[in-house]
């Protein structure tokens, strides 16, 4: 029993989310910042499985509808995801094109299959890389905000590039669409409950 | 038990007291971060949020990027950004880009710099603690350093097309976000918190 890990579950103590404070698991609310409490997140799973899939439905038409309008002297010109990186490459500004493809295309991709492996390695309880499935769940949430900035340089563009009929760029509809992907995806990485990928460990160690 | 902390990635109980100023402890088990102890958080916190919401203040009202070709030319100012969207018919997205770049960060200073000068005060204050929550929830969906990249891409993507000048107030905004990040990393969430309950025991 010793060498086992004290744990705060073990201990039967819960940690406030907000303020880390340690109670009795049969307190409800927090006793220094009333915040309400539970030994671990609420259907943590489900929540975040019912969010990643709401976040691969928009994923889809975010990528196939265009994110702006390029009005060029009465041309107008439609521009999705990937046309905007394939532009910026015939630019020469291939640096530039780099940091759209990885915060825009990589990053939502990896973190949503990221996410996925997470909730069904956790279902099925494996026992196998818990530190590596750890860090992998801490980067998925430090990247996450970082896919807004496709939609804050079409939120530029469209408010400065407005020379009349000269030149004017409109945003189209996966602006939206990929602002919810991104949002909801947060929003997912923040109900995952990293703790239960460690869950099963006592058990496992005292079963040996 | 009183320096004891569950870590929020993997529940293993951590004893922290021997965290000295300057330092941070993080979990031997999962390695996640755990807590990090500076001695003059207060200070830290009051010079880097006041710092920053005047450079907030400042980045508001000057000119942030302009634009011209052929003689034909445009001008915008920080929060026209999201507001033009808002005029394209798009005004959720409007909506979060506004949140997530000027009033998220905004407010969150605001509240840093209050819940800071208060708990210096050495008094306790039954607005610690709605402070404190609206701090730590809130700076989470701040994305001023996003913004700042954002505009260099945007930067490159129209230079090609037209003459882009950038204006004084984008270098105010960079000088916000440095600020921005250098206050929230000062304030501890759990050093905060031990803080308060201490001035509320006294």
């Amino acid at each position: 029993m010793s060498d086992l890990p004290a744990t705060a579950a073990k201990s039967h103590l819960a940690a406030c989310h907000m303020c880390l404070k340690l109670a009795s698991a049969d307190v409800h609310q927090c006793p220094r910042c009333g915040s309400a409490m539970h030994l671990r997140k609420h259907d943590s799973l489900q929540r975040t499985l019912a969010l990643l899939i709401t976040a691969c439905l928009l994923y889809i038409p975010a990528n196939l509808y265009p994110i702006m309008y390029t009005d060029s002297l009465g041309s107008a010109e439609a521009s999705t995801i990937m046309g905007g990186v394939v532009l910026l490459i015939n630019l020469g500004s291939a640096p530039v094109a780099l940091v759209i493809f990885i915060f825009s295309v990589m990053v939502p991709s990896a973190k949503l299959m990221a996410m996925f492996y997470l909730v069904w390695s956790v279902q099925r309880q494996s026992p196998i890389d818990r530190r590596k499935r750890s860090t992998l769940y801490r980067i998925t949430e430090f990247v996450g905000k970082w896919s807004m900035v496709d939609i804050f340089v079409v939120t530029i563009l469209v408010a400065l590039v407005q020379l009349g009929g000269l030149l004017t760029i409109q945003p189209g509809i996966a602006a939206l669409l990929f602002a919810g992907v991104v949002t909801i995806t947060m929003i997912a990485a923040e109900n995952f409950d990293s703790r239960l990928i460690w869950d099963n460990m006592e058990e496992e160690n005292s079963a040996n | 038990m009183g320096s004891e902390i569950a870590c929020q990635s993997c529940d293993l109980l951590v004893n922290v007291a021997a965290t000295k100023h300057g330092q941070s402890a993080s979990c031997p088990r999962c390695g996640g971060f755990l807590t990090r102890c500076y001695d003059n958080t207060d200070q830290r916190v009051l010079a880097f949020a006041s710092a920053g919401l005047m450079f907030l203040a400042f980045a508001s009202s000057y000119s942030f990027l302009s634009l011209s070709r052929s003689g034909v030319e445009s001008n915008i100012t920080l929060l026209q950004a999201p507001a033009a969207l808002w005029s394209y018919g798009m005004p959720e997205v409007g909506a979060l880009v506004a949140a997530f770049i000027i009033v998220i960060p905004a407010t969150v200073l605001t509240m840093m710099a209050v819940l800071c000068f208060l708990i210096n005060q050495g008094r306790y204050n039954p607005w610690l603690v709605p402070l404190a929550k609206g701090v730590f929830l809130g700076q989470h969906w701040s994305m001023v350093e996003v913004f700042i990249i954002a505009v260099i891409v945007a930067l490159v993507k129209i230079a090609a097309m037209a003459t882009v000048v950038i204006g004084i107030s984008f270098w105010a905004y960079a000088a916000f976000a440095i600020c921005f990040t250098l206050a929230v990393s000062s304030l501890d969430r759990y050093q905060c918190w031990e803080r308060i309950e201490a001035l509320r025991a006294q």
